[in-house]
């Protein structure tokens, strides 16, 4: 954002600019104040500044128009035509009327603008609560910081929930194992030192303990099926026998009935049976060529085949026999093979571990002969059981130690994050009560500061008024709302109940600027338009005065006003002039619109009478004539000198000059700044003004005859005596007043009246005796 | 220029630092976060845990 001092406000088309309206600012000066009676155009270039900075017509707000932005644009003109430029001194800022809204280009330099108008000045100290907050809030809104607040008190509050569970874990783990420590016969003293003892045992002593009684378990129970399918093998095998010996009865009964060479009379028996099927009813024996038997060979041929076929069966049955009994026999060496080995392993496991004295053996070793295991495992039965019960209880015992050390680990973890929780919650309340201070301090400071602002500098307006205390509150039970307090007759008030219009109007206009000056205001071009309306005279000037200091602060100042004795008092120099731009606006007309004057002081305007070529004694007589008596007028009052008292108070140079005896003329001296000297200490020429009013007393008739009235006797007078009264005038004010700084009209010093920054001291402070 | 909240959440963390309840390397990190509300309860946990623990230490 810019800070540099503007150059030109050019207006087109807006509101009263009928036509182009170009407002230059005078280089080195920071206040503008901007004369002009009612209807003169002053509103049209506040709103030239709100339209510029802002995009808005203010002056037209709340006249019950609607949307305002149609009636923008001069009459006769379209909002198109419509512009606002601003100059400064390093940029040139546009701002033309779009379809919606204000263009402005370019948009970074658009100025940063605050305009106050007569009609708003009232409006934050009669607002709502609500709304005043609003318009102070940019100043105090924490909003952020708020957010962030309230997320630490979200922790704090989840930090204390999760500590109750957390007290309420450990005090559930802690019974768990007051229970288990119950449960265990109440080792020690302490549940939680015998838990952390116990839960550190190794509980894979119980898995080796577990899995030995567990092979010995087996081992036994592998033992405990041997007699039984050891005596079955042993009865099959011997019904296998049985059946061999059967079948070796049949064979010897067929042979018995079959001489030695059965088997080779079989082979000649089936050659024949082939050679009979060929030949079947042969004549003869084909092996003895006899035919005593041939008759019926083939029949006999086959019954004798006939026979040696059951022969043959038998035989096969009996190799099947053999096969039988040689199965069992494998069976049951197999089964004894098998039985001698468990009988290996079983000894072994009941040799190979160092059992505890709950695991209980056999008291004599497995018998070598199986037929005696059955009442060796019979005498032996309950230790089986005895075992299971060992293992099942080690099982149980080494599922507490792990249920414990859960439980013990559980209790210390829990009771860690109790011990984290106790440890963050106070730093946590702490640094939320640390924020809490910190932002209650800052928005307090802020609004007494700003308070503090307002009251100083309504105190300038109402010096010892008793006013000056104001107060700017949050409402502690409301959010987002701002009490304005005062101090009236001693009494904590709101204002607005006891002030007058003009104390509130002036409170109105302290509590803008104070609020302006908070943000940016080396960047802020300030505006106040007519806000001088309805302060009385004894305030006004103090108001001004007030004006004038503020508005340095500021990258520029702009004050429209009717008030017409500021003009006047601007004319005549009784104003500090150095910082201020003084203009005056005419009457507005249709056809030209605003209009500019510019307004000269009384002696300025003398010394450029004089200095005309030729210059007019006429004028110059009658301007001087005039200064002349705003001089004497001052200086009579100031020395209260008798002069005759006369109704309407008009008095001429006849009365005034001599009322300036000889005695305060001789005494009448002004010391003149002339700059400083090398250590900064100011430098003044001393100036007599008796030599000024003794000549002046003597010429004052130049005046009557030259600036007055027709008066012939001016035939006979040189132009250069009229000219001289002009210049004595020029020098006397020159000597007693300022341009810049006004009159001498402080008497601070005690010694001397001064101008202000001391740069006229005109003495004697009183009129000598 | 600096926000009501940004100036705000710099005296707040210069505050909690004196107090010892924040680093000075963590101050100037969170201050952003603070001042547009949005250091979280975690942000602040792990801020105050960590100066704790800082203080512990030294």
């Amino acid at each position: 954002m810019s800070t540099s001092a503007p150059k030109k406000l050019t207006i087109e088309h807006l509101r009263g600019s009928v036509l182009p309206f170009s407002l230059p600012f005078e280089k080195g000066k920071k206040l503008m104040v901007i004369y002009g009676e009612n209807g003169t155009g002053k509103s049209t270039i506040c709103d030239a500044f709100e339209f510029l900075a802002k995009g808005n017509v203010g002056s037209l707000d709340n006249r019950g128009l609607g949307k305002t932005n149609r009636y923008w644009h001069s009459l006769g003109k379209k909002p198109a035509d419509v512009s606002v430029t601003l100059e400064t001194a390093t940029a040139t800022c546009r701002a033309t009327v779009g379809k919606s809204e204000v263009i402005v280009n370019p948009p970074e330099h658009r100025p940063r603008i605050e305009v106050l108008r007569r009609s708003q000045i009232l409006s934050l100290i009669e607002a709502k609560p609500a709304e005043r907050y609003a318009a102070i809030s940019r100043f105090i809104d924490v909003s952020g910081v708020e957010a962030s607040e309230a997320f630490l008190r979200e922790l704090i509050r989840d930090t204390k929930s999760g500590r109750e569970v957390a007290i309420a874990r450990v005090q559930e783990n802690r019974d768990a194992i007051q229970q288990f420590w119950e449960e265990a016969g109440k080792p020690g003293v302490d549940p939680l030192l015998w838990g952390e003892s116990e839960s550190k045992r190794d509980a894979s002593a119980f898995d080796s303990e577990i899995k030995a009684i567990s092979n010995l378990y087996d081992a036994y129970a592998r033992l405990a099926d041997y007699p039984e399918q050891t005596g079955s093998a042993i009865k099959n095998l011997q019904e296998a026998q049985n059946s061999l010996d059967s079948a070796q009865q049949t064979i010897d009964k067929y042979l018995a009935g079959v001489s030695a060479d059965a088997a080779e009379i079989a082979n000649i028996l089936e050659s024949a049976k082939a050679y009979l099927s060929k030949h079947t009813e042969p004549s003869v024996c084909p092996l003895c060529e006899s035919a005593e038997k041939a008759h019926g060979l083939t029949d006999r041929v086959n019954e004798r085949i006939a026979a040696f076929d059951a022969l043959h069966e038998a035989n096969a049955n009996k190799i099947k026999k053999e096969q039988g009994v040689h199965l069992a026999t494998q069976q049951l060496e197999i089964l004894e093979k098998n039985a001698l080995q468990h009988t290996v392993s079983f000894n072994l496991c009941c040799t190979s571990n160092s059992w505890p004295a709950d695991i209980l053996l056999p008291g004599t070793p497995v018998p070598e002969d199986i037929a005696e295991w059955s009442a060796w495992l019979t005498s032996n039965a309950h230790l089986s059981a005895e075992w299971k019960k060992a293992e099942t209880a080690r099982q149980d015992k080494k599922q507490f130690l792990s249920t414990l050390g859960r439980a013990i680990k559980t209790c210390t973890e829990n009771t860690l994050a109790q011990k984290e929780l106790d440890t963050l919650l106070p730093n946590l309340e702490k640094a939320l009560k640390i924020a809490e201070e910190e932002r209650r301090q800052f928005t307090d400071a802020t609004l007494a500061g700003i308070a503090t602002e307002v009251g100083r500098l309504y105190e300038v307006v109402h010096p010892g008024e008793g006013f000056n205390k104001i107060s700017l509150e949050l409402d502690p039970a409301k959010r987002a709302s701002l009490e304005i307090g005062a101090s009236f007759c001693g009494q904590a008030t709101p204002p607005q109940a006891y002030f007058s219009d003009s104390h509130l109007d002036t409170l109105g206009l302290c509590v803008f600027l104070a609020l302006t000056a908070l943000e940016k205001p080396a960047e802020t071009i300030l505006v106040l338009d007519d806000v001088l309306a309805s302060v009385d005279e004894p305030h006004v000037e103090r108001l001004i005065k007030m004006l004038y200091d503020e508005a340095v602060k500021f990258r520029h100042c702009v004050i429209t006003t009717h008030y017409r004795p500021w003009k006047q008092k601007l004319r005549w120099g009784w104003l500090q002039n150095d910082q201020c731009q003084f203009v005056e606006l005419t009457k507005w007309t249709a056809v030209n619109g605003l209009t500019l004057v510019r307004s000269v002081p009384d002696v300025e305007r003398l010394r450029l009478l004089l200095a005309e070529t030729p210059p007019d004694p006429q004028l110059v007589c009658s301007k001087a004539g005039v200064i002349l008596e705003a001089a004497l007028d001052f200086l009579t009052q100031l020395y209260e000198c008798s002069i005759p008292r006369r109704a309407g108070g008009l008095y001429t140079l006849g009365d005034l000059l001599p009322a300036l005896d000889k005695k305060l003329r001789t005494s009448l001296k002004v010391d003149v700044l002339n700059g400083a000297d090398t250590s900064g200490t100011p430098v003044y020429n001393t100036v007599p003004l008796a030599p000024y009013m003794d000549e002046l007393t003597r010429i004052a008739q130049a005046r009557n005859v030259f600036g007055c009235h027709f008066n012939e006797l001016s035939f006979d007078l040189l132009d250069a005596d009229g000219l001289v009264f002009g210049q004595q005038v020029l020098e006397l004010m020159s000597t007693l007043t300022d341009g810049d700084a006004g009159w001498p009209r402080n008497s601070k010093s005690g010694s001397y009246w001064a101008t202000t920054g001391e740069t006229r001291r005109l003495h004697p402070l009183k009129k000598p005796n | 220029m600096s926000t009501p909240s940004q100036v705000l959440a710099k005296k707040i963390l210069a505050r909690l630092t004196a107090e010892k309840l924040v680093t000075d390397d963590d101050a100037k990190k969170l201050a952003t976060k603070m001042a547009d509300g949005k250091l979280r309860p975690e942000d602040w946990k792990l801020a105050i845990e960590k100066a704790a623990e800082k203080g512990a230490k030294a």
